[in-house]
């Protein structure tokens, strides 16, 4: 190659790089550089430059909602691959494709009228898909007697939740320290909406943790998730433990 | 904060990739905490309005999402890669929008961060500070050379039509491209002595 050549190529490196060839012109660079390392080489030199101009830009905080949004539908994903790969970490039959009906429900309505409850949901798919949501009520009992729900397996995190009328226990074992600025919160999902419960507690050193649910009425499933110190209006992280109670 | 999560924030953005390519909603959401902030910076910069930075920002990292696996580490950091896609479709939806100009900026002087110091992590100071000194060093560039790389990358024109914009010849703007880039990685050199 002579070094006219080169030269005619290399004045188009930077416009290259910088997006501003028209696409036959910069295809016909690449096929160019395939073959000329000199090009090569330059392209090599400018990258560093190139990758500085997104990080000039002036920082803006994306919304919550945004968040919320993508990770629904990573969620839905998600739970779609893991009802057609037949999920074998869920073991509770039907949570996945329930979560994900729900998710379904939520995005059927107009985007950001219920970020809460789309957050929540998006976990809850997490949970299940990743295996998290493992347990089940062990019967039921129409009589008022105590009714008792597990989830987990150790040395995981294990659930209890206990029953009695309108109202429940949470009962958390092996549950893994949490930072001074964490503590944990939990959420029940009822008629496909996710409510904060108002209590936040931190388990213990022996990882055990419980916590009073004071309106059980309805509820079909409840969650755990860690939160910032002083709690979280939506849930901003994937469940620890997940208890289907219906 | 679940092990898994735990597991996933002790890894390079390199090593999380095998597991958004598997599938791993923590990985990504590991991954969308790391860079959902730049990214949507950069889309912000180029459509110049929040909803539609919105969007670019969903659709490019839904885009990973599905297509983690095909990241290819020979080409580049996650980082770069993630951003050109971000910048991409952010042009692509600067061009769909008729008859708007895109949002160009050329007092580089003008920024800081809106958050407090004390918000930002150890690894997003030092990213800032970073961003910080490389808007330094675009401030330094002559003004006709930041002005075609701006055109370029953040508005999406093509050096043809910078050339017919700025009614300068198009292998003058050719020449301000290059002297405009080689500058920056010179001064990103000078500070990495």
């Amino acid at each position: 190659m002579s070094e006219n050549d080169h030269k005619r190529w290399s004045e188009d490196v930077a416009a290259y790089m910088l997006g501003a060839l028209e696409p036959e012109e910069a295809a016909a660079l690449e096929r160019h550089a395939e073959g000329c390392e000199r090009c090569q080489a330059e392209i090599r030199w400018l990258t560093p430059a190139l990758d500085a101009l997104p990080e000039s830009v002036e920082r803006e905080q994306p919304p919550g909602e945004l968040r919320a949004r993508i990770m629904a539908e990573v969620g839905r994903d998600a739970a779609a691959a893991g009802a057609a790969g037949g999920d074998r970490q869920a073991t509770k039959p039907g949570l996945v494709e329930r979560a994900s009906a729900w998710v379904r429900e939520l995005g059927s309505g107009p985007m950001g009228l219920r970020p809460v409850a789309g957050v929540a949901v998006a976990v809850l798919v997490v949970a299940a898909v990743a295996g998290y949501a493992i347990g089940g009520g062990i019967g039921s009992d129409e009589s008022g007697e105590p009714t008792t729900f597990t989830a987990g397996n150790p040395p995981g995190v294990t659930a209890k939740m206990v029953s009695e009328g309108d109202s429940g226990t949470l009962h958390l074992a092996n549950v893994r320290q949490l930072s001074d600025d964490r503590v944990l919160e939990a959420w029940v999902q009822r008629d496909g909406e996710v409510e904060a419960v108002e209590a936040l507690f931190v388990p213990d050193r022996e990882g055990r943790a419980s916590t009073e649910l004071p309106d059980m009425e309805g509820v079909e499933v409840v969650m755990v998730t860690a939160e910032p110190e002083g709690g979280s209006e939506s849930p901003t992280s994937a469940p620890i433990v997940t208890i289907p109670v219906q | 904060m679940t092990v898994r999560r735990e597991k996933a924030e002790r890894l390079a953005d390199e090593e999380l990739m095998p597991l958004i390519g598997a599938k791993d909603p923590e990985a990504f959401e590991v991954f969308y905490d790391r860079h959902g902030g730049v990214a949507y910076s950069l889309a912000y910069r180029i459509v110049g309005e929040r909803a539609a930075a919105e969007d670019v920002t969903q659709e490019a990292f839904i885009s990973i999402w599905r297509s983690g696996a095909r990241f290819d580490r020979a080409r580049g950091s996650v980082r770069s890669w993630m951003l050109s896609i971000v910048r991409n479709r952010a042009i692509d939806a600067l061009r769909s929008r008729a008859g708007k100009a895109p949002k160009l900026a050329f007092d580089d002087d003008a920024i800081l961060e809106q958050r407090p110091a004390e918000e930002l992590t150890e690894e997003e100071a030092m990213r800032h500070e970073t961003a910080s000194e490389i808007r330094g060093a675009l401030g330094e560039l002559p003004g006709e050379q930041s002005k075609v790389i701006e055109l370029a990358y953040f508005g999406g024109f093509s050096q043809s039509e910078i050339s017919r914009m700025l009614g300068v010849p198009l292998g003058t703007v050719k020449g301000r491209m290059r002297l405009g880039l080689e500058k920056i990685r010179g001064e990103l050199a000078e500070g990495l002595a």
